[in-house]
């Protein structure tokens, strides 16, 4: 069968356990129907088809097992992943503290040129917040590394997380495609680099209409 | 505007006299829903809406197989899973022929479907012997 799309990227969730991994991929949602039966098995992945500049692209974004350790994920954890989101609660310093372990695990065992991307996750909880969103940006810049705060109940800012990450791997490797083999002379589909964001359509809006 | 069925209203008239022969009845291949032995609409979660499959990129099979019902009673047993028998599925050979799903973890061989923005499911199931996918009409709409 013929391919249905242009690319596809495997993307990764990391981070402490409780920062919000899950509810970033799993919907929040008090709906009766859910309770009882999906989420006591829990969700392992999701694909998801997205629309980046023509291009037909579709993301496997993985959930990390909540115990895992970054002493405890290896290369094999990491493997075929494009893409990772390192995510931490801004409403607990430890979680925050725990990034750079997360991006020297990353370094020591996933491929050299996989995306990261920093979330500072649950910015809904204002009150309790331990780290100020200066900081979050300060460490990433440090790494030069893309950040964002986002709010998994309220739905903020995930999806131009996703969207965010899916772009650069894209960008990445097109950069690469076009080292390799040279563009044809015709322009056509050349790169633009300062393309506008465009409004991404509903994807991973908790509450899109029909 | 568009249309959306959804197939609880379902029915194939399953020939059992004609399917001796291994040949497909016209019956199995021509429906409201299939065509050429595929998916002729586009498939959608039945609550949001969705984008599953797009159209014509699964293949219906006349099986019938249990699924867990997506509501189950709060007050059924502990540790019991409340199932019905569904007649009818879409075949995906390949997981990225997929729009939009979600995979939950494994149970027994299986790892069951659901609808990757609003959750709900199952919608179906995924055989990690074979790593085919399979979508139960009823549990979709058709728009
Ligand atoms: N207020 C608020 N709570 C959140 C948010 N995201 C997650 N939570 C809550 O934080 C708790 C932990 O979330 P999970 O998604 O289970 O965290 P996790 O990272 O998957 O944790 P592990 O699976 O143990 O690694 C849950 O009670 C969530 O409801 C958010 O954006 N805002
Ligand atoms: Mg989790
Ligand atoms: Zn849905």
């Amino acid at each position: 069968m013929a391919k249905t799309y242009d690319y596809l990227f495997k993307l990764l969730l990391i981070g402490d356990s409780g920062v919000g991994k899950t509810s970033i991929l799993f919907r929040f949602s008090e709906d009766a129907f859910n309770i009882s039966f999906i989420s006591t098995i829990g969700i392992d992945f999701k694909i998801r088809t997205i629309d980046l500049d023509g291009k037909k692209v579709k993301l496997q974004i993985w959930d990390t097992a909540g115990q895992e350790r970054f002493r405890t994920i290896t290369t094999a954890y990491y493997r075929g992943s494009m893409g990772i989101m390192l995510v931490y609660d801004v409403t607990n310093e430890k979680s925050f503290e725990n990034i750079k372990n997360w991006i020297r695990n990353i370094e020591e065992n996933a491929s050299a040129d996989v995306e990261k991307m920093i979330l500072g996750n649950k910015c809904d909880l204002d009150a309790k917040r331990q780290v100020s969103k200066e900081r979050g940006e300060q460490l990433a810049v440090e790494y030069q590394i893309k950040f964002v705060e986002t709010s998994a109940k309220d739905s903020l800012n995930v999806e131009y997380a996703f969207y965010t990450l899916a772009r650069d791997i894209k960008a990445k490797m097109e950069k690469k495609q076009e080292a390799s083999n040279p563009p044809a002379r015709s322009g056509a589909h050349q790169i633009k680099p300062n393309d506008p964001m465009r409004k991404p359509t509903s994807w991973l809006s908790r509450c899109s209409l029909l | 505007m568009k249309f959306c069925t959804h197939s609880k209203i379902f029915s194939i008239s399953l020939n059992m006299s004609e399917t001796e022969n291994n040949t497909t009845t016209p019956e199995d291949d021509q429906t409201e829903y299939v065509e050429d032995g595929k998916n002729k609409m586009t498939i959608k979660c039945q609550f949001c809406g969705s984008k599953i499959l797009e159209k014509k990129t699964a293949k219906y099979i006349p099986q019938k197989k249990e699924l867990p019902l997506m509501k189950q009673d709060v007050n059924r047993k502990e540790g019991e899973v409340q199932k019905e028998m569904l007649d009818g599925y879409y075949h995906v050979e390949n997981m990225y022929i997929f729009e939009n799903i979600g995979f939950t973890h494994q149970v027994e061989s299986y790892k069951y479907l659901i609808c990757a923005d609003c959750d709900a499911g199952p919608v179906g199931y995924y055989d990690l012997d074979t790593k085919h996918s399979y979508v139960a009409l009823s549990r979709v709409i058709h728009c």
